[in-house]
């Protein structure tokens, strides 16, 4: 009777101390909160800028082309079909269009919204696309075809393609996807020469380098794709295990997000720019990967033809940082952050990919330094679908920092820095400026510079962007990253290394050979998608198109190892350009 | 024993009810999932953050919210995850899975040997096989599940395969990479090594447990009395002292039982073995309110219930004890 006492009093007496906690939590619904902590990194504020991002417009409109139009006619090979055997037509090409154009949420609609028609030609088999101006970079589109008999509604596939793509018009076609593993298997329809060598292709996620290493030499994997880091070739080593290292299109840089938040004030943002020491950032983190690498001075670019190598050369200046603010109304406050007067130091979120070695160390080193300069930057970071296919779409960010893969053609340069590219809801969250960087006249030289067919002009208008760039402080531009594939030499064999520092990485791996006869080539993926769609902000990320979406999408035109672009076996000959 | 049974299964509905509140509280406090919400779906329209608000009762009040949320879990009207917005159901059934199997597995092997390993000790307590049993244990205690974790990778994985051609035991998963199915036989070679890494905690501290046990036992009156009568050692060491040295043990092996139900974070962690506790890690990490709550479910209900089970056991096997 005493304990049955003692027990009812104790249960009672938790009961009321939980309707005391539930009494604390009502009154207010749960709203965003500048103040609410992070899982990951308390105090850092979120993005009630978010909401403010909504109400940003942008005074640009696209300058009229002067130049005449012109059609691009293209003659899909007669044996060019679907994996169901239904033959690739214009429908694909002319609901491709519609997709990119239309989708809300579309990642670029850049040269698409050049065409006025895809119209079929003598056939089906024949597709004139109309430009309404002269638009030199035609070579990037078409070059995912999506099947328009796949979707419902050519002009809004945003809910399409989630989990799996059914479709294929390449040598292999997706069997399953899972967030465990894809699994490819040989296409019968496909009708090119270079037809599926191994029986099935399964890609796997590998939670970090680490797992991923561990995984080759222990063999459960044949072929990984690392982001190349100091050590690692030695971590690998291992007789039966090849390695290469070559240098592509790759490139990593700072970008702030000048839409909204603390870097929307370009005083602010020039001054924390000024305040990055990128030689001795370069000492200290990319010198161990390459001790013969250089600086990236050029901007989001690598060096060639489109680059002088001086654009951001002399970014750090961290006395002109200090008095640009002083200058400007700021002053450190008690804690010794920047802050203007009568507001707070603005706290600067920098996002990287969780599991990245590399990144981490750069916050760990950079960050000290940068709040002992008076800014209060925080690591704000998620995993590598979070970041890319979400954060970074949705400029849910302050400062980032990532690879860009870049296509062999500049052109990316305006779906990615242009103004009319920065996603709101108010144009439906189309386009891939997530730095959220508008400046009128790099949009117009950039669009100047798609319709420019003079190899020379176009440069010096690219030129001209980057040195922009610079001046406004958008980005800084640190290495050009060298691409790392390694492979077990005892399971699989070909031309493994054949395409590794091509734009689409490892397209080449229908051509691989299975030298241990287990019937399975094994890839493991550094990091994995959420979703699949190749349209949307999903394909943001360079691992969801590698896995998913290049290897079974056809197109015109394909990149090769030396950055070029080489016609397909889907069309028979080199489309015919017109100018109008 | 019935009556206590039926007794304890009535109260452990208003515990669940009441734990399973505190947790929301918890939760919604510690993680603000509107905030975790927005960081997966930042283009969320307003009409989705309301229909998320709504389904995981996160409304303002946190009573009602609990009872909406409670309402929703009851009759399956379970909210989908906010990264990939998946189904969250087949994923948490798929983890519990993996967990048992793993955990049920080292614990059979684990208990099984460390009470051999125990009983092997306290024959001869203070001799030569007693000391090195102890140490032992203590080395088996002593060594964190990540670094034997790592240590057996790189042995029976990377080492053996380049000493022998291929691997003995894989590295991580539930199956090897492409295969699509259920196979016993594969499914048991990925359990290996993470079912090593857990049975060696499980043999140090069940050695110890059994060898204490035993000795209190062998030392004890009742013990002294049956050699009075001329029963063979054996029969006493078997039809006495194991039996009784084993009341305490099963009861906290009941326990234990409960707790791997939540999940062997650090091992299938460094396994990639997608049990209870990587399933928690991520969601817990995403801020996952749908993903978190059921779990939180599931493992207050296993505790309840192999609490119950503890104790129903300790009253069957000591007839001393009546449960009331």
């Amino acid at each position: 009777m005493r304990k049955t006492k003692k027990a009812m009093k104790f249960a009672v007496g938790l009961v009321a101390l939980s309707f005391v906690a539930a009494a604390c939590g009502s009154g207010e619904s749960e709203t965003v909160s500048t103040d609410a902590p992070a899982v990951e990194a308390p105090g850092v504020s979120y993005p009630t800028a978010l909401a403010d991002c909504e109400n940003v417009t942008y005074d640009y409109a696209k300058p009229e082309s002067t130049s005449s139009g012109m059609t691009v006619t293209y003659d899909i090979a007669p044996e060019a079909v679907w994996e169901d055997g239904s033959p690739i037509t214009v429908a694909d090409f002319k609901g491709t269009w519609d997709a990119a154009l239309n989708t809300p949420g579309s990642l670029s609609t850049v040269g698409y919204d050049q065409i006025t028609s895809v119209e079929a030609g003598s056939s089906d088999k024949q597709v004139v696309a109309t430009f309404k101006s002269v638009y030199a970079p035609y070579k990037g589109l078409f070059g995912g075809l999506i099947k328009a008999s796949a979707v419902k509604n050519t002009a809004d596939i945003s809910g399409d393609f989630a989990d799996f793509i059914p479709y294929s018009g390449r040598a292999y076609k997706m069997k399953s996807w899972s967030k465990d593993q894809v699994v490819f298997v040989p296409n019968d329809k496909y009708w090119g020469t270079d037809k599926a060598v191994v029986k099935k292709v399964v890609m796997v996620p590998k939670a970090d380098q680490d797992t991923e290493i561990a995984s080759i030499k222990a063999g459960e994997v044949d072929f990984i794709y690392p982001q190349y880091y100091a050590g690692i070739t030695e971590a690998v080593a291992q007789d039966n295990i090849t390695s290469s290292v070559q240098a592509g299109g790759d490139y990593e840089a700072f970008y702030f997000n000048q839409k909204c938040g603390p870097f929307a004030d370009p005083i602010f943002r020039a001054a924390f720019s000024m305040s990055i020491d990128r030689e001795a950032l370069f000492e200290q983190i990319y010198i161990p990967i390459s001790a013969t690498g250089v600086l990236l001075q050029c901007g989001p670019i690598v060096p060639g033809p489109f680059c002088v190598g001086d654009e951001f050369a002399g970014s750090f200046d961290a006395g002109g940082a200090e008095t640009l603010l002083t200058d400007n109304g700021w002053a450190k406050d008690g804690d010794g952050f920047w802050a203007k007067a009568g507001e707070s130091a603005p706290a600067i979120r920098w996002i990287i990919n969780t599991g990245n070695t590399r990144r981490e160390s750069t916050q760990a080193y950079l960050i000290p330094l940068l709040q002992a300069a008076g800014f209060n930057v925080k690591a704000d970071n998620c995993d590598a679908a979070c970041y890319f296919q979400k954060r970074l779409p949705a400029l849910d960010f302050d400062m980032a920092m990532y690879i860009s893969t870049a296509p062999p053609d500049p052109a990316y340069l305006t779906g990615g820095f242009v103004c009319d590219q920065i996603p709101f809801a108010g144009n439906k969250n189309v386009g891939q400026n997530s730095q959220g960087w508008c400046n009128t006249e790099a949009s117009d030289l950039l669009y100047a510079a798609d319709a420019e067919t003079d190899t020379a002009v176009r440069a010096a208008n690219i030129k001209a962007v980057l040195r922009l760039m610079a001046q406004d402080h958008v980005l800084l531009p640190l290495f050009q990253f060298p691409k790392s594939g390694f492979w077990r030499t005892d399971k699989v064999g070909g031309p493994v290394e054949g395409e590794l520092k091509n734009y689409t990485a490892f397209i080449n791996f229908h051509q691989w050979t299975d030298v241990d006869g287990d019937g399975q080539i094994v890839i493991g993926a550094e990091q994995w998608p959420e979703c699949l769609n190749p349209i949307t902000e999903c394909a943001n990320s360079s691992w969801m198109v590698w896995t998913t979406a290049f290897p079974v999408s056809p197109g015109v035109w394909a990149t090769t190892n030396d950055g070029d672009y080489v016609i397909t076996n889907l069309v028979t000959g080199e489309p015919v350009v017109t100018v109008l | 024993m019935l009556r206590f049974i039926v007794r304890r299964i009535a109260w452990a509905f208003p515990t669940l009810l009441l734990v399973t509140f505190l947790v929301y509280v918890a939760l919604r406090l510690g993680t603000n999932p509107v905030n975790s919400y927005l960081r997966s779906n930042p283009r969320a329209s307003p009409e989705k953050i309301a229909e998320y608000k709504e389904l995981n009762g996160l409304g303002s009040n946190y009573v009602f919210g609990y009872f909406n949320w409670l309402q929703n879990f009851l009759t399956f009207n379970w909210p989908r995850s906010i990264k990939g917005s998946r189904e969250v159901f087949p994923a948490l059934k798929d983890a519990l899975a993996n967990s048992l199997r793993l955990g049920v597995a080292a614990t059979v092997v684990g208990v099984t040997i460390g009470l051999g390993i125990g009983m092997f000790a306290a024959l001869h307590p203070g001799g030569r096989r007693d000391v090195t049993v102890n140490t032992a244990a203590f080395i088996g205690i002593s060594i964190p599940p990540y670094i034997s974790a790592v240590l057996l990778q790189l042995l029976f994985a990377v080492y053996w395969s380049r000493w022998f051609g291929e691997t003995l035991f894989p590295t991580s998963g539930v199956y090897p990479a492409g295969h699509i199915g259920f196979n016993p036989v594969l499914m048991i070679k990925h359990m290996a090594l993470p079912t090593i890494v857990v049975a060696i905690q499980i043999i140090a501290v069940y050695s110890r447990y059994m060898r204490s046990s035993l000795l209190d036992v062998l030392n004890s009156d009742y013990m002294r009395t049956a050699r009075s009568k001329g029963i063979s050692e054996r029969r006493i060491l078997i039809r006495h002292g194991v039996r009784n040295a084993l009341i305490p043990i099963v009861t906290i092996a009941a326990l234990d039982v409960g707790a791997i139900v939540g999940g062997l974070i650090i091992t299938e962690n460094v396994f990639d073995y997608p049990g209870m506790g990587v399933y928690f890690l991520k969601a817990f990490g995403d801020g996952d309110f749908p993903l978190m709550m059921p779990w939180m479910v599931l493992i207050v209900a296993s505790i309840l219930l192999f609490n119950l089970i503890a104790d129903v056991t300790y009253a069957w096997l000591d007839p001393r004890i009546r449960l009331e």
